[in-house]
């Protein structure tokens, strides 16, 4: 399976730029997630690899091939679309031979080829029936199954989930984690939702306004966000953001704000004092605060909780700290009270710090 | 209450005379038409002309005597000219609807999926073409066809192609109107699948788009068929009299010597059938939520 790579990959509508210049490099059988709010261009990235969306400047090669002015047809791609894009004249053994008919591939070969695949994703009984008699969940699995039965060397999902409700998106994902087990395949997946981008992805890329603004592991980008925006992004629920100032106490330096002073430590401090003098962001997600009554003052963070989420074996507080909302996970055992002052301490891991202005990790 | 719920359920017998009065305009014409076929012309002009008479095929015979596979013996000069006619209207009322058919899904394909410039003003000035009255087409269109649409001798007028000519332009605007309508119901994302999956511009076309927009076919072809096959005007000034349709031979039968009602009726009875087939069968395709389950649910 070729190596996919875009190389200052350009589209704009008139003057206006959608995609400016980005730069990627896809391995072979690699799932590489695109991962954005709407209208960051992921969508329009992922038409531009599969051929419906022409490239305005740059080029995309699939392995040492330049294909961006070649037909979609040309490219060796299998694309599932947002809503199915079933033909609803024809019957899912149809649908899904389709391409293999366009190619007068021999009866013989897609009847096999077709039950095949109709038996992965378990859709034998509905071999006869039109679209229109399906489920969404059934559909979802049709338009899947016609992108299955081709033998590309790369599949393209463009938001195949977004249409399920809850149960079958988490259903059908796991079915898709599976199926990109099996299938050996270079795959590439747009998406808005990080959870999906979590679990699917070997790779993900968080793109904003048309820019890559991080890719790595699903772990790397959780724990090593580089921007606020990547941090806010990644992770559920999201990163709590805190404006703080850097303060030196003979040596010891601590970011304090409204309710709460960190410590840190030495090399960062300097770091952050030389990259962003005084004023900076904290960002601590939910998760990486713990309850500790008998916190350092000059290492906790004080919250009045609002409103107490129970989900289950955890809850998330929502509650106030100082001006500034924050959610909090905790274990559901502790009782708390609404109202009640509670002092949470945070491991210097947990520590997010970025630059005011910029908003790049420090 | 009970006599409120009687009241509503029985209507003001003006309502029941109105619906009576209507049944009798629509289905009186038909009704004179098919029993004046049967009559022979003693029936039809006789002092006791009423619905009681002896039905006779006789009219038919006449009619349908070169085509009928009998010689029936009542006809002493069998006149080839109904038909004739019969088969020039079928012919001319097919082949124009075949080929507006064909260029109206094509232009109206390019129309709604195309961009190009002038694609608005094309798309909105397209309908005004049939906004043309035909009388106000039938001089010109008679002195071009006669004149200067030549090929060598033979020129336009009178032949099938030239009046098939002008039917398609008659029908084209409103026929590239209604099926654009259907074409835009069809979802680009069912095209843009095609694509991926391998089809040519041709083969989304044909195999994609085709099929779903059926009912709009359908529907086209219905109301292309109905105004060639019962088009006069055009037909009278342009055809000759081999080429002549139904509709022109029936008015030709009136003359100041002799009127046969029952031969007239009966040419109209038999130029009534072939519509009523060709709406049947193509009515059957008119099925709504062809795209259903196309895109998302």
């Amino acid at each position: 399976m070729p190596r996919i790579r875009l190389e200052n990959l350009t589209k704009s509508y008139g003057s206006l730029d959608v995609i400016h210049g980005i730069d990627l490099v896809m391995q072979e059988n690699e799932f590489t997630v695109l991962v954005g709010p709407s209208g960051c261009g992921k969508s329009t990235t992922l038409r531009m690899i599969a051929g419906l969306e022409s490239v305005s400047a740059g080029e995309i090669y699939m392995g040492e091939k330049a294909v961006s002015k070649l037909e979609p047809k040309e490219r060796d791609i299998a694309m599932v679309f947002q809503d199915y894009a079933l033909y609803p004249h024809m019957n899912v053994a149809k649908n899904m031979s389709f391409a293999l008919r366009l190619q007068k591939t021999p009866k013989k070969e897609i009847d096999k080829k077709v039950s095949e695949v109709a038996a992965i994703l378990g859709l034998e009984r509905f071999l006869h029936r039109k679209p229109a008699e399906l489920s969404g969940g059934q559909r979802q699995r049709v338009a899947m199954g016609r992108a299955l039965t081709r033998d590309a060397s790369t599949f393209l999902f463009d938001e195949p989930l977004s249409n399920l409700d809850a149960k079958l998106r988490g259903q059908m994902r796991a079915e898709l984690a599976l199926m990109s087990q099996r299938v050996k395949k270079n795959m590439v997946y747009v998406t808005h939702d990080q959870v999906e981008a979590m679990t699917l992805g070997d790779r993900i890329i968080v793109m904003q306004d048309g820019h890559i603004r991080q890719q790595g592991t699903p772990e790397e980008l959780f724990k090593h966000p580089s921007s606020k925006f990547v941090a806010g992004f990644i992770g559920s629920p999201p990163m709590n953001f805190l404006s703080a100032t850097l303060q030196d106490n003979s040596g010891i330096v601590s970011v304090v704000g409204e309710g709460f002073c960190f410590q840190l430590s030495e090399q960062r401090a300097s770091r952050a004092k030389k990259i962003s003098g005084n004023d900076v962001i904290v960002g601590i997600r939910p998760s990486d605060l713990y309850l500790n009554p008998s916190a350092d003052v000059a290492n906790q963070l004080t919250l009045s909780v609002l409103v107490s989420e129970y989900i289950g074996a955890q809850s998330i507080l929502h509650a106030q700290c100082g001006d500034n909302h924050l959610s909090v996970e905790i274990k559901s055992e502790q009782p708390v009270a609404l109202g009640e002052s509670l002092i949470f301490s945070a491991s210097p891991e947990g520590l997010h710090l970025f630059d005011k202005k910029t908003e790049l990790a420090i | 209450m009970s006599q409120a719920a009687l009241t509503t359920e029985r209507r003001n017998p003006a309502f029941y005379a109105l619906v009576v009065a209507l049944i009798v305009m629509a289905l009186g014409p038909i009704v004179m038409m098919i029993s004046t076929s049967l009559k022979l012309n003693v029936d039809v002009m006789g002092e006791t002309s009423s619905l009681l008479f002896m039905p006779t095929v006789a009219n038919y015979e006449t009619v349908l005597c070169d085509v009928l596979w009998y010689t029936p013996e009542r006809v002493e000069y069998c006149d080839p000219t109904f038909g004739r006619a019969l088969g020039n209207s079928l012919i001319i009322a097919l082949a124009s609807t075949a080929i507006t058919l064909i260029i109206g899904t094509m232009a109206a394909y390019a129309l709604v999926r195309f961009r190009f410039m002038g694609r608005g003003t094309v798309s909105m000035t397209s309908l005004m073409m049939r906004m043309v009255p035909p009388a106000v087409l039938l001089v010109p269109v008679f002195g071009i066809w006669t004149f200067d649409f030549c090929v060598g001798e033979s020129c336009a007028a009178g032949t099938y192609w030239g009046i098939v000519l002008v039917y398609v332009a008659m029908n084209l605007p409103f026929v590239i109107w209604i099926l654009q309508s259907f074409i835009v119901q069809v979802p680009i994302q069912l095209e843009e699948a095609a694509r991926v999956d391998g089809a040519n511009p041709f083969q989304v076309f044909f195999l994609v788009v085709l099929p779903l927009i059926k009912p709009g076919l359908a529907a086209a072809a219905i109301f292309t068929f109905r105004i060639a096959w019962n088009e006069f005007l055009l037909a009278n000034a342009l055809l000759d009299r081999n080429t002549r349709t139904v509709p022109v031979t029936i008015v030709n039968s009136l003359t100041e010597y002799d009127i046969d009602w029952g031969v007239i009726m009966a040419t109209g009875s038999l130029l009534a059938i072939p519509p009523i087939i060709f709406t049947f069968v193509a009515s059957k395709q008119i099925i709504t939520g062809m795209t259903a389950g196309a895109v998302k649910g």
